[in-house]
């Protein structure tokens, strides 16, 4: 099976897209960034061809006769059996990392023990992580590990003499050395096969729909880089294209109706005008200043001790308006605290401050040419429920009712948009090629 | 007709900040030198501020050995003036050049790094202010901005200083925003830059910020540097090697009582207000409230 990717290179995570022949998507693959950018474009895409071969496992179980809710039931219980292999073989490498560390090899017996300890007990709940409808915070084996890790230590820590800080310092080494080894290309048909052997009794339809899954070849015949890190892509020049182009194609495959586009990140935020070929034609982007970015809401989260996915929920109860008066970020926190410390409600606070960031948004989408048809916000922010309704208010109160579409993919937007690329740029050269030969 | 005040008066500063409260008691006696009897600081935290000032006077009078009936004026500055208790409030360009000028009389200029601003503050040799000009609303290069980058190395504010020093080769720390610059910290991390080296960078690209303000305010001769980051050595050393660099005609120094000249001034514009007050036969009388 021939593909072509595209990866988008973010400052928080990094995205890969991968499409089939027909332009169809096949897989999605997310990691978190890290100091490694090579690493990271190799794990994200190392995910998206998963993914494509779990696709192509739930293709072949359709085609076997299941019907649609016993398939999906299957490959459910198989994408978890699956993440548990992978997430037992990194604790594995985890685990290797801290036992050739200096500070492991020259520490007393007792700190090597207590480091076993709290692997034993970890390793000891893989399965339960994994169980159906088992909750996690996030899928990234830095997260998961970190999840798990931590507690175990501070309980056995408790027990014994060892200190807390000596433990959790084996694990921020070691997890660097674990996210920056290269991700294993012919991992798929081991990990499934450990995967079926985990399902009791499985059905033979998924065990063939497996096999035939693990034997495609998976061929890439085109790439395309993009997003804040594109420049340190391991990619020729000519396969790197700018986040705006890619936000604006991506934007325009997912809704083509789509005339603008606001993608707030992590790091910065872009608003795009394009044509109905999906085409940029103005925008402007924000990159200098966290108010307005992403990074915003996760200073104020670190600010009052909760995560950023927690801002959002919680604002929604806000009942009463309330201004933030700070532009800056760090402003913006003292000003929090200070109106805490006067007594008033932390939700309404929380949605004051989702108004501001959206509001920051705004006026680049007011220089970036308005809002005057079908709109599309992507980015992380997109999740937000709180920033989302405050885009809502505002975009109606400047600019009449218009259509937003927000994508439960939309991280992806980007990624795509290279991969749209990647495909272009092939279709471009067999065109040329045929031109030549007639 | 003229109130009779005693020759020595007894006056208090208090210096409510952003990230921390300043308080200081001086004794204050006409023809001679001001003396600081009490002068400390206190980190706000999570706390309510007006509290903790409270607090933070009651031990300066313990220390002291004074009651509150004693004082015969409480200035603030900054933004004091929550405090029910004060007698007057001054603003901080005035009260930092007079405590500014108190702990060095050569100072000429006052560069008041705090948690949030910076104000350069040009005097004479009355601590009349001559100009200023103040860092507006971006934290770029603030203290709080520094803490957030001690946080994120996992070293107190403390050790910044001593580490900056042992610098070898500084990373240039190319991003401005507060915030974001903290990103590149992280990155400077995971490539295996040193603490040592990524604290010099910030500090550098800091100078740059504090010296530009200088300038604009026209500072120059000795410049004594107030707030929280005098008592960093890492950035005293790095502003005045940004200054030879440039040429700019000024000398930085700093002063162990550095973090109080807010408050010194507020307790020296304070008796100084008793007396004037006086001579137009004003009587003050102190809010003890508590």
């Amino acid at each position: 099976m021939k593909y072509c990717v595209g990866i988008d290179l973010g400052s928080t995570t990094t995205k890969a897209v991968i499409l089939g022949e027909e332009g169809r998507i096949l897989g999605r693959g997310i990691t978190n960034s890290r100091s490694n950018y090579k690493v990271a474009c190799d794990v994200a895409l190392s995910e998206a061809l998963v993914d494509a071969r779990f696709n192509l496992v739930l293709q072949g179980l359709d085609q076997s006769g299941l019907d649609e809710t016993e398939a999906a039931d299957a490959l459910e219980l198989l994408s978890l059996r699956f993440r548990e292999q992978q997430y037992r073989s990194d604790l594995a490498a985890f685990t290797e990392a801290v036992r050739v560390l200096p500070e492991m090899k020259n520490a007393e017996a007792e700190f090597r023990e207590a480091f076993d300890e709290v692997m034993s007990a970890v390793v000891g709940e893989a399965s339960e992580l994994f169980a159906p409808g088992a909750s996690r915070r996030s899928d990234f084996f830095r997260d998961l590990l970190a999840s798990r890790y931590h507690p175990m230590a501070e309980e056995v820590v408790r027990k014994g003499k060892v200190g807390f800080n000596r433990l959790v310092a084996l694990f921020d080494k070691a997890i660097l050395r674990v996210e920056n080894l290269p991700p294993d290309p012919g991992r798929f048909a081991p990990y499934a096969k450990a995967a079926l052997a985990a399902i009791p009794g499985s059905d033979p339809a998924l065990v063939q729909a497996v096999t035939a899954a693990a034997g495609t070849e998976m061929e890439a015949v085109g790439s395309v880089g993009t997003g804040y890190g594109r420049a340190t892509l391991p990619f020729p020049k000519e396969q790197i294209r700018s986040e705006i182009l890619c936000h604006g194609l991506g934007a325009h495959a997912m809704y083509p109706r789509t005339r603008t586009v606001l993608d707030i990140g992590g790091q910065d935020t872009k608003a795009i005008q394009v044509d109905d070929e999906g085409i940029v034609t103005s925008f402007q982007m924000n990159d200098r200043c966290a108010a307005g970015c992403g990074r915003y809401l996760g200073y104020i989260a670190d600010e009052m001790n909760l995560g950023v996915q927690e801002l959002g929920p919680l604002a929604c109860q806000s009942t009463r308006k309330v201004r933030i008066n700070s532009t800056c970020t760090v402003f913006a926190g003292a000003e929090l605290r200070e109106r805490l410390s006067l007594g008033e409600n932390r939700e309404d606070i929380l949605a004051g401050l989702h108004r501001a960031i959206v509001l920051r948004a705004m006026s680049l989408l007011a220089r970036s040419g308005g809002v005057d048809s079908e709109f599309t916000f992507t980015g992380g922010v997109a999740k937000n429920p709180a920033a989302v309704e405050a885009l809502h208010g505002l975009v109606k109160d400047n600019y009449g009712d218009m259509k937003i579409n927000i994508s439960p993919d939309s991280i992806y937007t980007g990624a795509l948009g290279a991969a749209l690329f990647a495909r272009r740029g092939l279709l471009n050269q067999e065109k040329s090629a045929q031109e030549v030969v007639q | 007709m003229s109130q009779d005040v005693p020759r020595t008066l007894k006056t208090a500063g208090v210096d409510v900040g952003s990230s921390s409260v300043k308080v200081a008691l001086m004794v204050d006696t006409e023809g001679e030198r001001a003396q600081l009897v009490s002068g400390q600081s206190e980190r706000i935290g999570r706390r309510d501020p007006i509290q903790v000032a409270e607090g933070l006077y009651q031990d300066c009078l313990q220390e002291a050995g004074w009651t509150r009936e004693d004082v015969s004026y409480v200035a603030t500055t900054g933004e004091g003036d929550m405090l029910e208790w004060h007698t007057g409030h001054f603003y901080g360009m005035t009260t930092h050049a007079r405590g500014g000028l108190y702990l060095d009389p050569e100072a000429r200029a006052i560069v008041d790094i705090g948690a949030l601003h910076t104000r350069a503050v040009v005097m004479d040799e009355s601590a009349k202010v001559l100009g200023y000009r103040m860092t507006s609303q971006c934290a770029s290069g603030s203290g709080q901005f520094l803490e957030n980058i001690c946080r994120y190395l996992g070293i107190t504010i403390d050790e910044i200083g001593p580490l900056s020093l042992q610098s070898d080769d500084p990373e240039r720390c190319s991003s401005v925003c507060a915030v974001l610059a903290e990103t590149d910290v992280i990155n400077m991390v995971s490539r295996g830059i040193s603490a040592p080296n990524i604290i010099r960078g910030i500090h550098q690209s800091m100078s740059g910020r504090y010296l530009r303000l200088l300038a604009s305010a026209k500072a120059r001769g000795v410049v004594l540097v107030t707030g929280g980051l005098s008592r960093d050595v890492g950035i005293m050393r790095s502003l005045q090697e940004s200054a030879d660099e440039q040429k700019t005609p000024i000398q930085l120094r700093s002063h162990p009582q550095s973090v109080l000249a807010g408050a010194l001034g507020a307790a020296l514009w304070g008796a100084f207000r008793v007396r004037k007050l006086a001579t137009q036969g004003v009587s003050l009388s102190l809010k003890t409230a508590v």
